[in-house]
């Protein structure tokens, strides 16, 4: 569904991404992880359109830039940003508008209910707390019913409540057929979600393996992280 | 487009239905509606030259000056940031959504449209000074706001195409901005020469921004020419100016609607510089926002309790000014103070540095509402340092009155030797500027204390300034009946220093309490 081929991303001198390659079959779910500065925010933006790069990106085949790539990705950026005046059920029209939806209403109501934002539909975006604004955030992205979608450390502001609501629709996306990826440096958070690990560091990927892979190893992802980013050592 | 049209229909309709659920913001609209109205009706409706007959190559030579200012700097943040008609929420919401960039494009340019009000309400405020001084045709005031329209849509669109060419290849954007460094030296330069050798203001301007190629030169030449209209009449430059920046536009808007772009890394970051100005502007920080900190500067913070609150805020000032406490709001003080005597006229050189004084505290009084206790203000450490608030105040306030003093030393000497006052009185206006520096910094506190609750950052600066206006009136009006009666400079500006120290004392009793708690101050 997702597929990545060497991804380079320069800002001036700095090379933020380097050849990086990756694929995120339907149905499966991908965690992109790496300390602070690794280059997943990059890699995450890169794939969702936003900056220029070097190398190749498709969704369900299309160029990521392409309309058709656009009408079925959902994206959850790192920090929420809503329109301030508009309500948070304005949003939610505005993506059915933007996306071509028909029928959209109840998904939408449904989606609100899971984070309990339905008694909150018509506060607009200034008035909403940094969790609200991301429960927001991901009710627009799951709106258009994706068939791939990235998080951006989604759990950051969440409530408790609101982290296992999202940790349980990351298994109905991928029940649906949808590729699923999260990038995050917090390993605990995805700790018994993932399908596929990819950890960054310094703009590379440096080990990229399947749950599956992992275990008939015996790995455990966090020794896997810290060997791979801070040497076997500090690992032990 | 539909989608984006909702956007802009809701966000106004949303907007005007939160100004009337909450009265406080609609009586502060109401009253900034008023205040439009009234300027607008008196840029039309008031005579021409009532103060003096400025001559028209000084109104044109302003103008051309502030035209270039503007485009110089706004291009120049432009080419460093990117600019942007773009919000957070259109990145993350718009740019994601399959929607052609160039509909987005367009979308950002009808916001923008939106956004020239705010340069329109600038322009309406400099009118009746401009009509004092200066015959404007009767319709002046229409030439000066078209000008302005046509510079608030042209920068954003000059700058993203520049911004796009910098960024695609490193090292253009260093290019494009010593060309434009290189412009402004070499009109610097030109202004000098002019000046050295014909030590006259007036032909200065005259040589300099009055000939075919300023007057022509694209955007700049264009734009002015246009404001210039407002006393020399439609001439041959204002229709190249008009079809010009017509021409600029259109052709701007179509060939970005046309192209293949793919725009969105380009005004990525400077949308998110543009977020974060506008959430410094909201908590009163835009005075201290962006400023480069210089890492060179290396001195130990001292201190104890309440006084270790003085030596950081001497670190923070000497971090963020060009050379000790001279900062951008030293430079903006020094020069509006000393330009405004140069335009006055030269029959009132025994009150020069009166002048000089009075209008340094104008501005002062604006740049100062976004104080740097403000931001000490929005974190908790204040509020924990055991000390007395009577202490804590004082040494929380007392870098922004040195800083002051500094400020007011070097304007009033320079201004001293500039028109040839006494040492006296220099040194009178210097402690008149710091106290009425104070009195600025405590009301503001106070203010805060007891007004800290209106929603709007907006209003609350509005109510800040009017509140100063009122309180340092009657030391004015003293002032000049001092200088009535006595027709002594020097008392006047005494009078004034009194009826300041006064009052800081006073606002500084009452506003210690705004330090008990954070409550207090929010």
């Amino acid at each position: 569904m997702l597929k990545v081929k060497n991804l380079t991303k320069r800002y001036d001198k700095i090379l933020a991404v380097n050849k990086v390659s990756f694929e995120i079959n339907s149905g499966e779910i991908g965690v992109l992880i790496g300390p602070n500065g690794a280059g997943k925010s990059t890699t995450i933006k890169s794939i969702a359109g936003l900056l220029r790069f070097d190398g190749e990106i498709t969704i369900d085949g299309k160029p990521n830039k392409s309309i058709e790539a656009k009408r079925v990705f959902g994206y959850v950026p790192e920090t929420p940003a809503l329109y301030e005046s508009l309500s948070v059920w304005d949003h939610l029209e505005f993506i059915a508008r933007a996306y071509g939806l028909q029928d959209w209403t109840g998904t939408a109501e449904t989606l609100l209910a899971r984070f309990d934002m339905d008694d909150k539909k018509n506060k607009v975006g200034k008035d909403l707390s940094k969790g609200m604004q991301q429960k927001v955030s991901i009710c627009c992205a799951l709106l258009i019913k994706p068939r791939m979608v990235m998080f951006d450390e989604p759990m950051i502001g969440l409530d408790p409540k609101a982290i296992k609501e999202l940790k349980e629709m990351f298994f109905e996306l991928k029940n649906s057929g949808c590729a699923v990826l999260i990038s995050t440096h917090i390993l605990d958070s995805i700790a018994d979600v993932w399908d596929k690990a990819l950890i960054m560091n310094k703009g590379e990927i440096v080990f990229n393996s399947t749950r599956d892979e992992m275990a008939s190893k015996g790995e455990s992802l966090e020794h896997v992280f810290f060997s791979k980013t801070e040497g076997e050592e500090e690992a032990q | 487009m539909s989608s984006m049209l909702f956007i802009m229909r809701k966000t106004l309709k949303n907007h005007i239905k939160e100004v009337f659920k909450k009265p406080v913001l609609l009586i502060g609209y109401l009253f900034i509606v008023l205040f439009v109205i009234t300027m607008f009706i008196a840029s039309f409706a008031m005579p021409s030259g009532l103060v003096r007959h400025g001559s028209n190559v000084l109104y044109t030579g302003i103008i051309t000056i502030v035209f270039i200012f503007m485009y110089y700097t706004t291009l120049k943040l432009g080419i460093e940031k990117g600019s942007t008609y773009f919000r957070m929420a259109d990145v993350n919401l718009t740019f994601t959504a399959p929607i052609k960039p160039n509909n987005i494009l367009l979308y950002g340019f009808i916001k923008q449209l939106g956004g020239t009000l705010i340069f329109l309400f600038v322009a309406l405020c400099q009118i009746p000074n401009l009509k004092n001084n200066f015959d404007m045709k009767p319709y002046g005031t229409w030439m000066i706001l078209l000008a302005t329209v046509f510079y608030a849509l042209s920068y954003p669109l000059i700058s993203m195409i520049m911004y796009s060419w910098v960024a695609k290849k490193s090292g253009r954007k260093k290019i494009l901005k010593r060309a434009l460094d290189t412009l402004a030296l070499l009109t610097a330069g030109l202004v000098l020469l002019s000046l050295f050798r014909t030590r006259n203001v007036v032909g200065t301007i005259d040589n300099v921004f009055n000939n075919p190629i300023a007057r022509y030169f694209p955007v700049i030449g264009w734009t002015s020419s246009i404001a210039n209209a407002s006393v020399k009449g439609f001439t041959t430059e204002f229709w190249v100016g008009i079809f010009g920046m017509m021409f600029l536009i259109l052709a701007t808007v179509i060939g970005l609607y046309r192209a293949n772009l793919d725009y969105y890394e380009d005004v990525l970051e400077g949308t998110e510089f543009f977020e974060a100005a506008r959430k410094a502007k909201r908590e009163g920080k835009n005075l201290t926002f962006g400023l480069k900190v210089r890492d060179s500067v290396k001195q130990k913070l001292s201190g104890t309790g309440a006084s270790a609150l003085f030596f950081k805020h001497l670190l923070e000032l000497r971090k963020t000014s060009y050379v000790l406490f001279f900062d951008r709001s030293s430079v903006s003080v020094i020069i509006a103070a000393i330009m405004f005597r140069l335009a006055m006229p030269k029959g009132v050189q025994e009150i020069s540095l009166s002048m000089v004084l009075f209008f340094a505290l104008y501005m002062l009084l604006l740049l100062q509402m976004q104080g740097r206790l403000g931001t000490e203000l929005e974190k908790h450490y204040v509020f924990l340092i055991p000390a007395s608030p009577y202490q804590k105040l004082f040494f929380a306030t007392l870098a922004e009155h040195i800083k002051n003093l500094f400020d007011g030393i070097f304007l009033f000497m320079m201004s001293g030797i500039l028109f040839k006052a006494q040492l006296i009185n220099v040194l009178g206006c210097i402690i008149a500027y710091t106290l009425s520096g104070a009195v600025y910094t405590y009301s503001d506190i106070l203010t805060r204390r007891l007004f800290g609750r209106i929603h709007s950052k907006g209003l609350l600066l509005f109510v800040k300034v009017l509140v100063n206006i009122l309180i340092i009136i009657p030391g004015g009006v003293a002032a000049v009946i001092v200088m009535m009666i006595t027709e002594n400079e020097l008392f006047m500006i005494c009078a004034l220093a009194g009826w300041s120290f006064v009052l800081a004392v006073t606002l500084f009793m009452f506003s210690a309490g705004i330090l008990n708690n954070l409550e207090t101050a929010s």
